[in-house]
C-alpha cells in the first residue's frame, strides 16, 4: 500500500465540521481555509484520490503546519490530522527526493555524536557560508541557526557540544554495559540535538538536577538525533535509521528510565519510535519495552523521584509563567508536572498566561519554511507573555525556547526565557 | 468558467493577492459541514463594501453566481458553489469597529468569528447572547444569514432578536443601510428582519449593528439524569410551567450521551436521558430557580439533580454538549441531521414517535437539543454503503418532518433550507407562500446571481445539469452530514 491509501480511513474520518478553526495557529495568521486542518485534510483526500497534482501550491499548504496538533485533541471525531499531514509529507518526499543540502546535515547527524561539519563550518563562519546547506538541514529544521535574515534572534552553536564535555563523557556508560541494578534509581539521559548542539547547559542543568535527586546518570555513548525533524520533514528513511541506531545504543545500556529535556525528543521517544519502526512485529516489541521507560524530566522529577518543593529557585522573588510545548502538553499529556516543580521553588510566583497550550510557531519546519508566518504565530505568543506582566517564561523544550527568543526580542517583550531544570 | 476578463477584473477589484484562482484554493472553498464539495470558478477575499458592489455589479452584467462565504460551518449547504461562481469570503473582513458601553450596542464586519465577540463585549461587562454550538469558529455574518440560534434562546432569543441594523450590498450591487441604532423604529419596511435568515440569497452583509445586553450577575449549571426519555422531555414543560425561566435547557438522549462521553470524557453519566440546565441572573435569584428546577425534575422522575461546581466542571459540560453533534459519527459513517422544532407541549410526542419511527425501520436515532424551545435535532445515523439503510434513513427523515409538521411546528429551527432542505420546502409552506418567496428574491435579485439553488426546489424540466449535484448534497444517500 502506499503512503496515502494508509491515510485513506483517517482521512474519511474528517466530517468537514470546521471545529478545527477555532484552534489551528496558521489559519488565524493566515485567514485562510487552506491553512486549516480541514482544508489541508481536503487537499491531501484529493492527493489521494489521484487529482491533485504535487503543485508548488499543494505543498506550500501542507507544509505551512506546525504540526502542533491543536487540531487533532480539538476534533470531536477523533481524527488524527497529524498522522496525515506528516504522512503527506512522507509521500511528496517519496516522490521528489529529499532536498540535497537537508539529506547531507541527515546523514552527518545520524553519524553518532560527531558535530556535523557543516554545523562547524556555521559555527566558524557564522553564516555567511553554507546557507543554504544549513538552512534545510535537518537539525535546522527545528532549530533554525541559518544565520539568514536581519534582526533574527540566533543561538550560537555550541563550542564543545554537550556530549563531547569530559564530564559528560564520564558517563557514558562505557564499560559497564548490563551492569547490575543497584539500589540506586538508574537514569539514562537523552540529550537531543538542541541540548547537544545549542544548548549545552540545559544538559548540564539536567545532570546537575538528577544528581541532587539521588539517581544514577548515564549518558549512553553514539546517540543520535531522535529522528523527529527528519520525519516532520517527511523523510521517513532516515528518521527510521536514527530511531533503530538509538534505540540499540540505549538498549546496550541498563537503566531505569530514559530521561530527557526535550519535548519534542521525549514525545519522538514515547510515540513515534512506534510509527517509525513499528511496522517489523520484532522491533515493535522492543521500541515498546524502550518506549514505556521514557520520561520527560519533569515527569520523571515529580512522579518517580519525588523532587517537588526540592528546587532551588532563581535567588529573589520572581514571576514566572509557563509556555506549553505542543510536544509535552498536547502530545505527551505532561502538562502539571513543570508547573508543580516551578511553583515549588522558593521566590517564584507562577502566573498563568493566556493560551498557554497555543503553539509557538516554530514546529513542523515552517520556522525555515515560512519564517514570517512562524514569526506571525509567535507574536501572539509573545503578546500573551507580555500581558502575563512574567520575569521570566519558562518552557521545557530547547526548540520553543530558541523560537520564543527570538519572537519576544523581536516584539520588544522584556521577558527571560528558561527551561525548568535551569530553575532548580 | 470565468473569462479571463472577468478574473483580470476581480483581481484588480480585490488585489491579486486577494483573488485566488488556483485549484487547490478552490477546493478548500468547495465545501461546508454537509460534507459536500462544489468547487467555485474563483474565491475573492474582500475587505469592504465597495469591493462587494463592484464584484456583484459585474455579477450581473457578465452572469456568473457569487457565493457569500462566513467559515463554511453551515449544516444545510448555504455558502456551497453548487453553480460554480465566484466565492465572496468574508475572512478578512473581521473587525469588530466599535462597542457601545452606554447605547448597550456593537458594529461588526461579518467576518468576525462569534466567540472572539463575545469575548470581547463580556469584558466590558456585557453579553450577547445567541450561541450556536458552532460558536467558536463560526462568523456573525454567518449567523445572520442562518438566523442562528442556540441553548439560550429559550430565554433569549436567537440572532434575528440582536440585529438592530445592517448594511447590505444587494445582489445588483447597491449598498444600503437597514434598520436603526435605537430600540425602536417603524420607518418603512423591516428590510432587517427581511434579511436575517435569508441564508446570503438577498444581499451580502458587510456591516452589523447589533443589540447587547448586560451580563447577568450569576449563572448555575445543573445535569439531572432521567431513566426514562419520555420524563425528561415532559419535565422540559414541568420547568417552563413553574414559571421559571432557564437561560438553557438542553436535552440529551442516551444514544448521544454515549458517543460525547467517548470524545469529551466531561464525566456524563449513562442514562436513558439528562437535561443540562443553566439559571441566571441575580445572585439570589439563581440560588432560588435553580432549588425550584431541581424540585420539578425530582417530581418528574429525574434520578438525581446535581450541580456543576467549579468552572472547569461546567466549561466540560459545556464542551461536551458542544461535541455531540460532530462525535456521532462513532455509531455510524453518515447521518442525516434534522433540527426540527415542535410547541414546547409536544416534545414528548415528538419523541416518542421518533423511537417508534428508528424501531420500525431499524436505524439508531439520536436526539438532542434546545428542548427549551422545543428545538431538537434528530440525527438519523446510517452506513451509505449500505443500500438497504440508507434507504431506510431517507424514509425516517421524511417521516419525522411529516411529524413534526402535524404536531405544528416547523422543519428546520436553526440550520437553514440551503440545498439539503429545499425539497422538502412544500412539506411545511403552502404553494402561495412559495411563490411570495420568490416573487420577493426576484425582486431583489433580476438575474438570480446571488446564491443560486439555495431554498427553493427547481422543478426537473429547469434544472439541467444542475439538478445532479442538488441531488448529491440534497440527495441523503450522498451526504456525511
Ligand atoms: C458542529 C456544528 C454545530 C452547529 N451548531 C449550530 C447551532 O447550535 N445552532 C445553529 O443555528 N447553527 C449551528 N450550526 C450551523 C452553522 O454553524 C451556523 O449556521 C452558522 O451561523 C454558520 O456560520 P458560518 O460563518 O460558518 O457561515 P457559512 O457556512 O460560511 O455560511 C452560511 C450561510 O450564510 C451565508 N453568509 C455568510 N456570510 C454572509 C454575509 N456576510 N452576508 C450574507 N450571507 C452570508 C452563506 O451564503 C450561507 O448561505 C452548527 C454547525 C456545526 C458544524
Ligand atoms: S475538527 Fe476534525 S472532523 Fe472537524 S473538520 Fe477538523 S479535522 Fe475534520
Ligand atoms: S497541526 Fe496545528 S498548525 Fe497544523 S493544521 Fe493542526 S492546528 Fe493547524
Amino acid at each position: 500500500m502506499n503512503t496515502l491509501e494508509l491515510l485513506k480511513e483517517e482521512i474519511e474520518k474528517c466530517v468537514r465540521c470546521g471545529t478545527c478553526r477555532s484552534v489551528c495557529p496558521t489559519l488565524k495568521a493566515i485567514g485562510r481555509e487552506t491553512a486549516c486542518a480541514r482544508g489541508r485534510i481536503t487537499l491531501v483526500e484529493h492527493r489521494l484520490k489521484g487529482s491533485l497534482e504535487l503543485s508548488g501550491n499543494y505543498l506550500r499548504h501542507i507544509k505551512e503546519c506546525t504540526l502542533c496538533g491543536a487540531c487533532k485533541s480539538n476534533c470531536p471525531n477523533g481524527v488524527d490530522t497529524v498522522r496525515i499531514f506528516a504522512g503527506a509529507r512522507a509521500e511528496a518526499v517519496e516522490k521528489e527526493g529529499v532536498p540535497y543540502a537537508a539529506s547531507v546535515v541527515f546523514k552527518n547527524l545520524l553519524e553518532s555524536n560527531r558535530l556535523p561539519w557543516a554545523l562547524k563550518l556555521a559555527n566558524r563562519l557564522q553564516g555567511v557560508l553554507f546557507r543554504d546547506a544549513v538552512a534545510s538541514s535537518g537539525l535546522l529544521s527545528r532549530f533554525p541557526l541559518p544565520l539568514i535574515g536581519s534582526g533574527r534572534l540566533l543561538p550560537p552553536i555550541a563550542k564543545t557540544p554537550f556530549l563531547e564535555l569530559p564530564n559528560v563523557k564520564a558517563l557514558s556508560g562505557h564499560g559497564r554495559p548490563g551492569g547490575a541494578l543497584g539500589k540506586a534509581v538508574r537514569v539514562a539521559f537523552y540529550a537531543g540535538c538542541g541540548v547537544n548542539y545549542l544548548m549545552p547547559e540545559i544538559g548540564t542543568a539536567s545532570l546537575d538536577v538528577l544528581k541532587r535527586a539521588g539517581v544514577e546518570v548515564v549518558v549512553p555513548v553514539g546517540q543520535v538525533c531522535c529522528g523527529m525533524p527528519a520525519y516532520a520533514m517527511g523523510d521517513r528513511a532516515t528518521a527510521r535509521a536514527m530511531a533503530l541506531k538509538n534505540l540499540d545504543i540505549f538498549e546496550s545500556c541498563n537503566f531505569d528510565f530514559v530521561t530527557t529535556a526535550c519535548a519534542t525528543c521525549g514525545h519522538g521517544l514515547k510515540s513515534l519510535f512506534k510509527d517509525m519502526l513499528g511496522d517489523d512485529p520484532e522491533l515493535k516489541s522492543r521500541v515498546e519495552a524502550f518506549s514505556k521507560k521514557v520520561r520527560d524530566i519533569s515527569e520523571l522529577l515529580v512522579n518517580e523521584l519525588g523532587f517537588k518543593g526540592k528546587g532551588r529557585g532563581p535567588g529573589h522573588e520572581t514571576k514566572v509563567t509557563y509556555h506549553d510545548p505542543c510536544h509535552l502538553g498536547r502530545a505527551q499529556g505532561v502538562r502539571e508536572e513543570p508547573r508543580a516543580l516551578i511553583a515549588s521553588c522558593p521566590g517564584v510566583s507562577l502566573e498563568e498566561m493566556k493560551n498557554p497550550c497555543s503553539c509557538c510557531g516554530l514546529g513542523g519546519g515552517l520556522s525555515l519554511v515560512n519564517y514570517e508566518l512562524s514569526m506571525e504565530i509567535a507574536k501572539r505568543k509573545a503578546e500573551n507573555i507580555r500581558s502575563s506582566g512574567a520575569d521570566v517564561v519558562v518552557t521545557a523544550c530547547p526548540g520553543c525556547m530558541v523560537h520564543l527568543r527570538d519572537g519576544l526580542h523581536r516584539f520588544g517583550v522584556n521577558a527571560k526565557v528558561a527551561h525548568v531544570v535551569e530553575l532548580l | 468558467m470565468l473569462s479571463e476578463l472577468v478574473k483580470n477584473e476581480l483581481k484588480r477589484i480585490v488585489g491579486t493577492a486577494n483573488a485566488a484562482f488556483a485549484r487547490e484554493e478552490l477546493l478548500c472553498y468547495s465545501y461546508d459541514a454537509t460534507n459536500t464539495l462544489y468547487p467555485p470558478d474563483a474565491v475573492v477575499f474582500v475587505k469592504s463594501a465597495e469591493e462587494v458592489s463592484l464584484i456583484l455589479k459585474m455579477a450581473n452584467s457578465e452572469g456568473f453566481p457569487v457565493i457569500p462565504r462566513g467559515a463554511g460551518s453551515g449544516f444545510s449547504g448555504g455558502s456551497l458553489p453548487v453553480e460554480g461562481g465566484v466565492v465572496i469570503s468574508t475572512e478578512r473582513m473581521n473587525g469588530i469597529i466599535e462597542i457601545d458601553t452606554e447605547n448597550l450596542t456593537a458594529v461588526v464586519e461579518p467576518g468576525v468569528v462569534l466567540w472572539e465577540f463575545q469575548q470581547e463585549v463580556e469584558k466590558k461587562g456585557l453579553f450577547y447572547p445567541p450561541d450556536p454550538s458552532s460558536l467558536r469558529f463560526s462568523t456573525l455574518g454567518g449567523n445572520i444569514a442562518e438566523c442562528a440560534g442556540g441553548p439560550r434562546a429559550v430565554k433569549y432569543g436567537v440572532t434575528k432578536d440582536y440585529v438592530l441594523g445592517l448594511e447590505v450590498v444587494l445582489p445588483t450591487g447597491e449598498i444600503i443601510n437597514t434598520g436603526v441604532r435605537t430600540a425602536k423604529g417603524v420607518v418603512g419596511y423591516d428590510l432587517t428582519k427581511l434579511m436575517v435568515g435569508s441564508e446570503g440569497t438577498l444581499g451580502v452583509v458587510t456591516k452589523a449593528t447589533l443589540k447587547l445586553v448586560p451580563l447577568p450577575e450569576a449563572t448555575r449549571t445543573l445535569l439531572a439524569v432521567f431513566p426514562d426519555l419520555k420524563d425528561a422531555a415532559t419535565a422540559v414543560s414541568g420547568i417552563i410551567k413553574a414559571k421559571v425561566i432557564p437561560s438553557t435547557l438542553e436535552l440529551i438522549d442516551g444514544v448521544s450521551l454515549k458517543c460525547v462521553e467517548e470524545y469529551a470524557k466531561a464525566g456524563l453519566p449513562e442514562a436513558e436521558a439528562v437535561l443540562l440546565i443553566e439559571v441566571d441572573g441575580s445572585r439570589e435569584g439563581v440560588v432560588k430557580d435553580s432549588e425550584v428546577v431541581e424540585r420539578i425534575c425530582m417530581e418528574y422522575g429525574a434520578q438525581s439533580v446535581k450541580s456543576a461546581t467549579g468552572k472547569d466542571e461546567v466549561r466540560d459540560l459545556w464542551k461536551a454538549r458542544r461535541a455531540i453533534s460532530a462525535s456521532l459519527f462513532r455509531v455510524k459513517p453518515n447521518k442525516i441531521n434534522e433540527d426540527v422544532v415542535v410547541p414546547r407541549a409536544s416534545i414528548p410526542e415528538l419523541i416518542g414517535g421518533v423511537r417508534e419511527i428508528a424501531d420500525r425501520l431499524n436505524l439508531t436515532i439520536a436526539c438532542f437539543g434546545h428542548a427549551g424551545d422545543g428545538n431538537i435535532h434528530v440525527n438519523v445515523m446510517y452506513d451509505k454503503t449500505n443500500p438497504c439503510e440508507a434507504k431506510a434513513a431517507e424514509d425516517a427523515v421524511t417521516e419525522v418532518f411529516k411529524l413534526t409538521v402535524e404536531l405544528k411546528g416547523t422543519i428546520s429551527g436553526e440550520h437553514g433550507v440551503g440545498v439539503s432542505k429545499a425539497r422538502y420546502l412544500s412539506l411545511e409552506l403552502k404553494p402561495e407562500a412559495i411563490e411570495a418567496m420568490k416573487r420577493i428574491k426576484a425582486a431583489f435579485d433580476p438575474n438570480g446571481i446571488l446564491n443560486p439553488g439555495k431554498i427553493f426546489p427547481k422543478k426537473a424540466a429547469e434544472e439541467g445539469a444542475y439538478m445532479v449535484g442538488a441531488e448529491a448534497a440534497s440527495g441523503v444517500p450522498a451526504t456525511g452530514l
